[in-house]
């Protein structure tokens, strides 16, 4: 640091210059004080005052103890007998001398003090007035720019230099360019050739700052990632007392703060928003099946009391039964688009709780036999009780929807089986759900847990569902972990769906 | 073919279900009387001689929760709730409130009649002045007297704690029972909700009583609510 030490050089000089050139006046002052008949401890008090403006006016305490010394000297070696000699003949003039250094030694240092402590508070004082001005910018502030930019002006205004601040965002990515203050109140956006590079010197810093090859930069260390860094140039830099250092050390601070406030008030509000989003996805949601589902109900209570209020050999009849089934199908695709609108909306949580499957399969058999009493259903179960970690009303759900399809493709009299085993090797329980129909088409295989597929192979007339119901469940098994597949029997004709299920809960996953 | 005469109130606010139920209820004898709103459902239950309730959950006044709760600061009277199919919790909660039987829209005129037919016999086999020395559903005989049970007319082993549960299923034949409740009755209020200790139980006694566990014939699951016991 050349600068510094020629700095240091120029005011030893000065100082040395002064201490003598106000020793030079005392003595003048003094000769003309004994030419004058006054008594030579007034020339003592001179000297002693040439001391303490010595001490009041240079720096540091090296200059006042130094007159100090001299003063005494001087004074033995002009006014005192034998003159230009460093002797005395009366031996009372020893305590003169003593009494005087050490009066000198006294005021110097006690000067020097005084004005250490006053520049001391000048600096405190200026201290606090950065950092206010500072902090008071940074309430007004909107915005991350807002915030770099003043946070760049002030520390500018203050160290006298052109600094620079930039700003990570919320991901801590740092921005492209960083704002630095060209010239007194005139802000400039600057390139950054890579932000990316500088973000990692950071980073890894292990001091308190980083030296480039022209600016020094110093992080903003925010309560949970660094969110930014100030820059400021070399030359300045490089000048900066500990004082200042210290200074901009609590600016770093209370920008620091300030972006941490902004950034969580802004998060407040981010939050918030997906609340309110949220609202009203479910009220959206409650509005559809509450609209659509009660006039269905409606149809279709209508209908069977239609169908009671006729004979059966009424054509009428087959009317009001037409009537129900379609309002029948129409529910079931009702709640097949809410149930995939709830499990692509992301937001799903499923209730997993350890559930006994022979409980969940019987639900769901129970279930189908209501709806569909022409076809038997075969179940097997583990003798043992073998609890598995699952949502259960989506685990019925997708056992409904691959009964459902079993039985759609199936003849009442043929075979529909539902099993289960536990994989103990790979940890998961194995749903297994097959029927002796005409099995899946070779060119269906690949597409058929894809939403709105439906075979192009059958009959556009046909009532085969829009291709919800195996999306539905591939989302449900998904979500649980698992995976789900399909494949033609091997043994004969028929279909055979497979899904399992894991039999831990993932770590971060809770008993609810 | 009227074989009721109880007097029952619907509560629902949607006029095609309204007709619906009430074509179906008065086709079967009984006299009913409806309310579009919990309000209007209060004023009715305080002023007409209400034997049972079939309430939907989703009112548009208030909740249908509320009036379950206020029903039951003063009546037993039957109480069964409409609800979606999406409403686990609602049902669950409803019935610890006091509600005898849910139904899940859209319900067929054979399952609403199949359920109050089940809740009004609970209701008088429990205001009755005698209590059953035994209970009998298919072949599933409780003989509380000698405290055995019998399956076809073969004595089934069962452990304390089976027993504890089918006594308590049989005195609610055909009634959903939820688990919290069944947890609460069996061990205890202080003993939580481990349902885990009740999946056990249930499947050890499914092993005894049914043929198949998974097809049950007698305790039926339903699934995020409890456990009923078919009635026939």
């Amino acid at each position: 640091m050349p600068g510094q030490q020629n700095k240091n050089v120029w005011d030893m000089a000065y100082g040395l210059l002064l201490t003598i050139a106000l020793l030079i006046t005392a003595s003048a002052v003094g000769y003309l004080f004994r030419a004058a008949g006054i008594p030579e401890t007034n020339i003592v008090i001179v000297y002693l005052l040439a001391v303490l403006l010595t001490a009041r006016i240079t720096r540091g305490y090296v200059f006042g103890l130094f007159a100090s010394v001299i003063a005494t000297g001087a004074f033995n070696y002009l006014f005192t007998e034998p003159y230009f000699a460093f002797r005395v003949n009366a031996p009372s003039y020893i305590i003169t001398f003593v009494i005087m250094t050490i009066t000198a030694l006294i005021t110097s240092a006690l000067t020097s003090h005084a004005k250490q402590n006053a520049l001391e508070a000048r600096e405190k004082e200026a201290e606090t007035k950065a950092l206010y001005t500072l902090t008071d910018r940074l309430t007004d502030a909107a915005d991350l720019h807002d915030i770099a930019g003043i946070a760049a002006s002030t520390i500018s205004d203050v160290f006298c230099c052109r600094a620079a601040c930039l700003y990570f965002d919320e991901n801590g990515v740092p921005e492209q360019t960083y704002i630095q203050q060209a010239s007194p109140g005139k802000l400039v956006r600057r390139k950054l050739s890579n932000p990316e590079k500088i973000k990692r010197w950071i980073e890894e810093l292990s001091t308190g700052y980083h030296i480039g090859t022209d600016f020094y930069d110093w992080p903003i260390h925010g309560r949970e990632m660094i969110l930014g860094l100030i820059r400021l140039p070399k030359e300045s830099a490089a000048l900066m007392s500990e004082a200042q250092t210290r200074l901009l050390h609590s600016m770093i601070e209370s920008i620091a703060l300030a972006m941490d406030r902004l950034r969580s008030i802004q998060q407040g509000i981010k939050s918030n928003e997906e609340a309110v989003q949220e609202r009203y996805r479910g009220n959206l949601l409650r509005a559809i099946s509450h609209d659509l589902r009660t006039p269905l109900s409606g149809i279709m209570g209508t209908a069977e009391m239609l169908m009671d209020m006729t004979q059966r050999e009424d054509p009428r009849y087959a009317l009001a039964e037409g009537i129900h089934k379609e309002a029948d199908w129409l529910h079931s695709l009702v709640e097949n688009i809410l149930n995939l609108t709830r499990l692509q909306g992301g937001k799903l949580t499923l209730n997993k709780q350890m559930e006994a499957v022979e409980e969940v399969v019987g639900g769901a058999v129970s279930h189908m036999a209501k709806r569909s009493p022409k076809h038997e259903i075969t179940v097997n179960t583990p003798g043992e009780l073998l609890l598995v970690p699952m949502d259960a009303r989506l685990i019925e759900q997708v056992l409904i929807n691959l009964l459902d399809n079993a039985i759609r493709h199936t003849p009442p009299q043929n075979e529909i089986s539902v099993s289960v085993i536990e994989d103990k090797k790979k940890g998961c329980a194995v749903f297994s759900v097959k029927d002796r129909g005409e099995g899946i088409a070779a060119a269906d295989l690949p597409h058929i847990f894809q939403m709105f597929y439906v075979s192009p192979l059958k009959h556009t007339d046909a009532r085969y569902g829009i291709g919800l119901g195996l999306a539905i469940c591939d989302a449900i098994i998904k979500a649980h972990g698992g995976g789900i597949e399909a494949h033609n029997r091997t043994d004969g004709p028929g279909a055979e769906f497979i899904f399992t299920l894991p039999m831990e809960m993932n770590n971060h996953e809770q008993l609810s | 073919m009227s074989n009721y005469h109880e007097y029952v109130l619907v509560v629902e606010d949607d006029v095609q279900i309204r007709n619906f139920i009430c074509y179906s209820l008065r086709a079967e004898g009984f006299r009913c009387v409806t309310a579009d709103t919990g309000e209007g459902a209060l004023s009715l239950l305080v002023s007409e001689p209400i034997d049972l309730m079939l309430l939907d959950l989703g009112l548009p006044d208030v909740d249908g929760m509320e009036v379950i709760r206020k029903v039951r600061e003063w009546s037993e009277m039957p109480i069964i709730v409409v609800s979606a199919r999406d409403q686990d919790k609602e049902k669950a909660a409803a019935l610890d409130e006091g509600a005898d039987d849910y139904l899940t829209k859209p319900f067929s005129a054979t399952e609403l009649l199949a359920r109050i037919r089940v809740a009004l016999r609970h209701f008088y086999r429990q205001n009755g002045s005698k209590t059953p020395t035994s209970y009998q559903v298919g072949g599933l005989r409780l003989d509380l007297a000698k405290r055995l049970v019998f399956l076809d007319d073969v004595q089934l082993h069962v452990t304390p704690m089976e027993y504890k549960l089918l006594v308590l299923f049989f005195k609610n034949t055909g009634k959903v029972l939820t688990t919290k409740y069944i947890l609460k009755e069996i061990w205890g209020a202080g003993y939580g909700s481990d349902t885990q200790v009740l999946r056990a139980l249930m499947a050890g006694l499914r092993r005894k009583i049914e043929k198949n566990p998974a097809k049950p014939r007698y305790i039926m699951t339903e699934i995020g609510v409890g456990y009923r016991l078919v009635d026939e």
